[in-house]
């Protein structure tokens, strides 16, 4: 226990000060370390569905991108501030997510296939809806995330506070359910749904809430995106990217432990643009591709767990 | 407390049920016994909540029974165990005694968890995985557990006695008999022993293909030619 919270704060002091100390200056750094915590956010809120629901996602583009519009348009046609747009959106992708409820009774393949599909209607809504969403031309200079106390946080280094925030609020929150009995039963039900609902559990309902849940983290991080941008359309903002990047960010890392995904976006995104993009400039994904295989191969949990099993043995060897 | 009345279950062209009228008081402890396919765990299935009747009425203490979802079955007070224990994985065993006490019961008491994990004999494996840490007959303790942490008016064991050495089912039926003498528990329970049904029970539910055909004492029961014949194909002192 005690080890968990020196690890949590090392953490902390890492990403709220070393980070921004080290690239805080460098902007292709740190926008790009930006836009891995908005995979890493995404990727938390797609692993808590699957970890705790027990459900594979393919629909998370949609939650990103109603999100992000929901957002987006109440800043631009209704005036809102910033940040209750983000809150706001978040609420709609939650509200959205209730359309997909009655797949919950569906299990495995069934389940990621109606989702996929329920994923595509937002893009076709968001296009032809041009009244409200200006369809395929999209939306241009949405209002940057504002100046607090002398601190502009429309920057690079202002933004990268506020994912960062979002993401680690959204890893609390995903460890707290967790650990409470909400999450035992919800991690129970993958195995044995039958001898838990004989217990009281109401399976169903508690999935409901994991994606009502999953959608809104989702939501806000769509949100976020759009005023950092400053810019959406609908192959945007729906884009499967949206989707497949935060499944493998979320595999690779361990999608089965709270700071997996984390770890998992900020690897692959950073390893892709630093590295693999230099190495193959074109079709460079496809390396991304082969370290997700051998992830799967060498330690099927991700890589959370594999250092975990590293630093135990060291400790077993030296006592 | 507990009453069937015509109960008919099919699946396909199969009749697992037929018309089954049962009806159990509170603090009663009956035994169920038939041959293997004979219905037994369909009919727990029914009470409980996992097979749905094609016909008939099941009420518990009033409330009719056929209208809720199995979880809300259990918050009324039904618990059941399963033939093949089934232990929430990825949880320890007071874990699994905490998922049933928060969402059967509906409140949180630690020191009720510590009873009962006391009760059945796994206090000290209270912080093992529930899913691989555990011995047969210790599975079959946490089926117990569970379904007490649930706070339940009547409890439907399945066959937790089979597979047991003979020490270890002594020694759990001295538990089922306090559980139903100190908690004032209504039982039933399906066992194939003859002698578990005799030294336990006040009275003996006898299913055949579906169907009630006895329902006694056991010692009536166990001298009833029909019932012999039809349960084990043995005679009576064979």
């Amino acid at each position: 226990m005690q080890q968990r919270t020196i690890i949590t704060i090392g953490f902390v002091v890492l990403f709220y000060g070393a980070v921004p100390a080290a690239f805080g200056s460098t902007d292709y750094v740190i926008s790009s370390i930006v836009a891995a915590l908005t995979i890493a956010g995404t990727a938390v809120a797609w692993a808590l569905l699957g970890n705790l629901g027990g459900m594979v996602s393919f629909g998370h583009a949609a939650f990103f991108g109603v999100g992000a519009y929901v957002s987006a348009l109440l800043t631009m046609n209704a005036g809102w501030p910033v940040f209750a747009a983000i809150i706001a959106g978040g609420a709609g992708a939650s509200i959205a997510s209730v359309a997909i409820m009655p797949a919950l009774r569906l299990r495995g393949p069934y389940f990621a296939l109606a989702v996929l599909a329920y994923a595509g209607i937002f893009r076709i809504l968001a296009t032809e809806m041009e009244g409200i969403t200006r369809g395929a031309a999209g939306l241009l200079s949405i209002p940057r995330l504002p100046t607090i106390l002398g601190f502009d946080l429309g920057t690079n280094i202002g933004s990268y506070y506020v994912i960062l925030t979002i993401v680690l609020a959204a890893m609390a929150a995903y460890a707290w359910i967790r650990r409470s009995e909400i999450g035992f039963a919800l991690l129970a039900m993958h195995e044995t749904e039958d001898a838990t609902r004989i217990l009281g559990v109401p399976s169903t309902r508690l999935k409901a809430m994991m994606l009502v849940l999953s959608a809104f983290i989702t939501g806000i991080v769509g949100a976020f995106n759009a005023h950092h941008i400053s810019f959406l359309d609908p192959d945007y903002a729906f884009s499967g990217v949206w989707t497949v990047l935060p499944i493998v960010a979320a595999i690779f890392g361990g999608f089965r432990t709270v700071s997996g995904p984390f770890i998992g976006a900020l690897a692959i995104y950073l390893l892709d643009q630093f590295v693999f993009k230099s190495l193959l400039p074109t079709g460079h994904q496809i390396i991304l591709g082969a370290a997700l295989g051998t992830m799967i191969l060498l330690s099927p949990d991700g890589l959370v767990p594999l250092l975990g099993r590293g630093l135990g043995k060291k400790r077993h060897a030296a006592t | 407390m507990l009453r069937l009345e015509n109960i008919t279950v099919g699946f396909g062209g199969l009749t697992a049920l037929a018309n089954v009228t049962l009806e159990v008081g509170a603090r009663e402890l009956v035994g169920l016994v038939g041959p293997n396919g004979a219905g037994k765990t369909t009919l727990f299935n029914v009470i409980s909540g996992l097979a749905r009747p094609k016909a008939g009425t099941a009420s518990f203490n009033s409330v009719n029974l056929l209208r809720k979802p199995v979880q809300a079955r259990a918050r009324i007070g039904i618990a059941r165990t399963f033939q093949i224990p089934q232990p929430l994985h990825e949880l320890t065993v007071r874990q699994n005694l905490i998922v049933a006490q928060t969402f059967g019961a509906g409140h949180r008491n630690a020191r009720r968890i510590d009873e009962i994990l006391d009760f059945i004999g796994l206090k000290r494996k209270a912080e093992e995985n529930a899913a691989d840490g555990l011995a047969l007959s210790e599975h079959k303790a946490l089926e117990v557990g569970k379904a007490l942490a649930t706070e339940p008016k009547l409890i439907l064991l399945d066959e937790v006695l089979a597979g047991l050495e003979t020490a270890g089912k002594r020694q759990f039926m001295q538990t089922l008999k306090r559980m139903h003498q100190e908690a004032g528990l209504a039982i039933i329970i399906i066992e194939h022993d003859i002698e578990t049904i005799l030294a336990l029970c006040q009275r003996a539910v006898v299913l055949d293909f579906g169907k009630v055909i006895a329902d006694q004492t056991p010692e009536e029961i166990f001298r009833n030619p029909a019932v012999m014949r039809s349960y084990t194909g043995a005679t009576p002192g064979a």
